[in-house]
């Protein structure tokens, strides 16, 4: 599969990285010619220099035959423009580009995915938005992905040193609680990803991620002594697009709403735009005014100003005086690992998120929903069983998944459960596979009939 | 101010209400109440002073901004002078300054009276009563703007002083589809009225006149026990709903009849009309229950919820002697008598808007000390209030204010008791009608001396145009821009160009 990408800034690096580690053939198109040198020899893809927007840089980096084309550029119209050319060569299939303006993305406005022939328009800020939202509904997990509609989910933990577990190797775990009410299905150390065999046991300081049913959340969570309460009291540092998105979607849950914005404009725009979120008119590094307003007693701080380092040192000021929680917003995500280090709970960066959505999007087909687990190198997907007899009524354990694979759940039309080495498995189920990188191919031939 | 090209459009105006006052004469006839002289004399003398100001002034095109309140002034005091020749030529009102008050008080749609018996009136004159009630009510500007391509030029200046409220919501691009979309609304309902007021068991005659009554929320009845003349829960049920409609934004009851019912939910104005309503209701009924006022909870319930949306609407027509009522019961209907209807109805008062956003700004300053640094604007639904229409508000209270103040202080100077003389300013100034003690439901203001009655129409016509439109003819600096009007024909040498055209 031939890949086109538009645009080499991070969301188009993170891609090509991302692609053609997978293997894939990726052309890379920027006007940056010096950046393209220098991407070309770090990782193994082919780059052509000039605009998105021009039939014949298109033309000769070689639209005709290419399967996906992604344009994510800083610029809506080049993007657009792109795209719309990419739709004179019947060779591509998938066309996504990234826009920043709402008005392509409101559903019910006149130029949207449909009119535009565009078989995807992602905003970053709509991504990071959604994200954040996420999370919040889960409140003690750093990272959160849902398959099967939404009724199972993937939670990632933070092991603290009071987790009842540590030292326990799973197999422990099954014994002491019975029922398989939850899966572990990869553990973190150092950076390190480990899909868990059955000795294998965790540690504090670990990150490590459960599939569970939406049902049994609550349960495992007071298994793991972490209780959820959604946050009452939130404080959003910015009110650009993404603030003011998540102070939206926020009021709807009826929390407490403290919304802080450096300029005056803006402030009046949000508080015309926001029902009953406080508009606040400082700057987010002002510590006094922060703590006038009490943002040590907040449950939640989102930092998510222009400024990696405002929303940094925000977001450290505001864990010192004892908030509970904080989401960062981070545009280099080269940084996101450091951080955990310094305390802050969640960091994301929102063109990392969308170029999760975009992979998510592109690995699509028989996998139904894909997920990356933010700054790791695992995966997870779910797939529909083919209709082959390898998989006719057979028990999970016969099945030889290849190493680094790990079934975490099973849907079974209007069912979900957690599997066990026992469960018979049958074409047309969904599973939820979690795999590290390099079991990607061997899991993809896994699932080819022949 | 172009004042030559006010007086033409103020001899247009007049001309337009000589021959309203024809309307009258069908009904001169049928009775045979011989006024239908009365009726042709003061047309003719409104035909002669019109006719006499468009052949003397020419038309000016350019009328701007600030012409369009002395046009609205003006016009307003030469009506109601000319609409009340017919009480004086008929010799039924016998002084002139109690026509003009009669005549005030019914295109003002106030509803106070001189008259102590008014069934002694013939019923083509009754007719006239409630006739400038109901021209009064959405206005004669707006009217004219509706109907004539007269007032071309300037049309929005025109209502922007005549419509009430602090803001005015345009229905349609073109003004003079706005002016007759609002009077079509009017139209309907008074029709509705008229034959929902039938089946109660009224005569043509009698349910006309009270539609007028009703939709222009003015008050004039033709019976001396105003509404408790016809003792039926149904006909008063129908008048409190149509009171209540009168009260409400014209331009919602526009959306209702495009089949959006939910505009009336959907404007926070209305909703806390409604509550003011209701909450008032309650209150009294309570009051009225344990001070044994009334012995007859659905009676009580009746009375009340009449009195409360006739007063809230600044309609005034009685069912019940709410004089006789506790403390407690007068002190609540006054304050509501302060609110008066919504924006962009017929109503009078302060209007329900001007409170809510009052109160919403004196929320926001409490907000500011608790957050000093919060910024927070003031909404109405889901727009923004801009900070010249919340200026224009406050502004407006202490206009209102001083007024009120000024006026109570002459009423009460010529001799007036305290609870009659400030309760005839608030009644007139909030286009009531009827007030407390010597002014209350069973009374009348006939007894007041003539300079109480002359600050009385001011009061009437102040609070009619909101303040705003008549005192900025108060103050000097207005008047320091008049303009030499064209004349028609030289007059001492003052020559109109030889290129400036001729419209007539």
């Amino acid at each position: 599969m031939r890949i086109m990408i538009v645009g080499a800034g991070l969301v188009g690096q993170y891609l090509c990285k991302k692609f053609s580690s997978e293997g894939r053939d990726v052309v890379l198109i920027d006007r940056d010619e010096e950046k393209l040198q220098r991407l070309e020899r770090e990782m193994n893809i082919m780059t052509a220099h000039g605009s998105g927007a021009s039939a014949r840089t298109l033309a000769e980096a070689g639209v005709a035959k290419t399967d996906l084309f992604i344009a994510v550029t800083d610029s809506d119209e080049v993007n657009l423009v792109a795209c719309i050319m990419s739709k004179q060569y019947n060779n591509v299939a998938t066309r996504i580009a990234r826009v920043r303006n709402e008005d392509f993305l409101t559903p019910g406005l006149p130029l949207n995915e449909e009119a535009l022939g565009i078989d995807l328009l992602i905003s970053p800020d709509w991504a990071m938005t959604e994200e954040i939202v996420k999370l919040i509904h889960v409140p003690e997990a750093f990272d959160t992905a849902h398959f099967a509609g939404g009724k199972i989910l993937l939670l990632g933990y933070h092991v603290h040193e009071d987790n009842p577990f540590i030292g326990h190797s799973l197999i422990e775990l099954k014994t002491i609680h019975g029922g398989h009410q939850f899966v572990i299905t990869a553990i973190i150390r150092e950076g390190q990803t480990i899909i868990p065999r059955g000795n294998d046991s965790i540690q504090a300081g670990d990150k490590i991620y459960i599939m569970v049913r939406q049902n049994d959340m609550v349960k495992v969570e007071k298994l793991f002594n972490l209780t959820s309460t959604l946050p009452n009291k939130i404080f959003i540092i910015g009110g650009g697009n993404i603030g003011y998105m998540i102070a939206r979607q926020l009021e709807e849950l009826g929390a407490e709403i403290k919304l802080v914005e450096e300029d005056p404009k803006r402030c009046e725009f949000l508080s015309e735009n926001l029902a009953h979120t406080i508009v606040l008119n400082f700057d987010g590094l002002a510590a006094n005014d922060l703590l006038e307003e009490g943002i040590d007693l907040a449950d939640l701080v989102i930092a998510v100003t222009g400024s990696d380092t405002t929303n940094i040192l925000s977001s450290l000021l505001a864990k010192h005086h004892g908030t509970k929680r904080c989401i960062t917003k981070i545009t280099r995500h080269d940084f996101v690992p450091m951080l955990g280090k310094l305390g802050i709970d969640v960091a994301l960066s929102p063109r990392q998120v969308a170029a999760d959505m975009i992979l998510r999007y592109v690995r699509r087909g028989s996998i139904v929903s894909i997920a990356t687990i933010l700054d790791t190198d695992a995966e997870v997907m779910e797939v529909t069983v083919p209709q082959h007899k390898n998989f006719d009524n057979v028990p999970l354990k016969e099945l030889n998944f290849p190493n680094g694979s790990l079934v975490g759940a099973i849907v079974r039309e209007q069912w979900n459960f957690i599997p066990s080495g026992e469960t018979i498995i049958k074409p047309g189920d969904n599973m939820v596979v979690f795999f590290t990188k390099d079991a990607a191919t061997a899991i993809e031939n896994f699932f080819s009939p022949n | 101010m172009r004042i030559g090209g006010v007086l033409n459009l103020l001899g247009r105006l007049l001309i337009i209400l000589s021959l309203m006052l024809l309307s009258p004469l069908p009904f001169c006839y049928y009775y045979g109440d011989l006024m239908a002289t009365t009726f042709l004399i003061c047309s003719f003398i409104g035909l002669l002073c019109g006719g006499c100001l468009i052949l003397l002034f020419l038309p000016e095109e350019d009328l701007g901004y600030k012409d369009g309140f002395a046009i609205v002034c003006f016009s307003w005091l030469f009506i109601a002078l000319l609409g009340a020749l017919p009480y004086y030529i008929s010799g039924f009102i016998p002084s002139f300054i109690d026509a003009f008050f009669e005549s005030m008080s019914g295109f003002t749609t106030t509803g106070s009276t001189i008259l102590s018996d008014i069934e002694a009136l013939p019923k083509s004159l009754l007719f006239w009563r409630t006739m400038t009630h109901w021209l009064g009510g959405m206005g004669i500007i707006v009217l004219t703007l509706a109907i004539l391509p007269l007032l071309g030029i300037g049309g929005m200046q025109l209502f922007q002083a005549e419509v009430p409220g602090p803001t005015k919501d345009r229905l349609s691009p073109r003004i003079q589809d706005t002016a007759r979309i609002l009077w079509s609304v009017y139209l309907l309902l008074t029709g509705v009225e008229t034959v929902l007021l039938m089946f109660g068991g009224m005569d043509f005659f009698d349910a006309l006149t009270h539609s007028f009554a009703t939709l222009a929320t003015g008050g004039f009845s033709n019976y001396n026990a105003s509404i408790s003349y016809f003792d039926s829960t149904y006909i008063q049920m129908v008048i409190i709903v149509f009171m209540l409609l009168a009260g409400a934004n014209f331009s919602l009851h526009f959306m209702a009849l495009h089949g959006d019912l939910k505009a009336y939910w959907k404007n926070e104005e209305f909703r806390l009309y409604i509550a003011i309503v209701l909450g008032a209701t309650g209150l009294i009924v309570l009051a009225n229950h344990l001070w044994g006022t009334y012995s007859h909870l659905g009676l009580n319930i009746r009375d009340v919820l009449f009195q409360v949306v006739s007063i809230i609407t600044t309609t005034g027509f009685g069912t019940a002697d709410f004089d006789t009522w506790s403390p407690f019961c007068k002190v609540l209907l006054i304050s509501i008598m302060f609110v008066g209807g919504c924006a962009g109805s017929t109503g009078g008062g302060i209007k329900v808007v001007r409170f809510l956003l009052f109160f919403k700004y004196a929320r926001l300053q409490l907000h500011k000390l608790i957050h000093p640094r919060q910024v927070e604007t003031i909404k109405l639904g889901n727009t923004k209030v801009p900070q010249d229409v919340m200026i224009a508000i406050l502004s407006f209270f202490a206009i209102y204010t001083g007024f009120f103040l000024v006026a109570s202080l002459i009423i009460t100077a010529l001799g007036t008791d305290i609870l009659t003389g400030l309760s005839a300013v608030i009644a007139t100034l909030n286009n009531i009608g009827p007030g407390l003690n010597l002014v209350g439901p069973t009374q009348n203001f006939g007894h007041l001396p003539g300079i109480s009655k002359f600050v009385l129409i001011i009061c009437m016509l102040a609070g009619r145009l909101e303040l705003y439109t008549l005192v900025i003819l108060l103050t000097p600096g207005y008047w320091k821009m008049t303009r030499t009007p064209r004349m028609r024909f030289k007059i001492k040498g003052s020559a109109t160009p030889a290129s400036q055209r001729t419209y007539f």
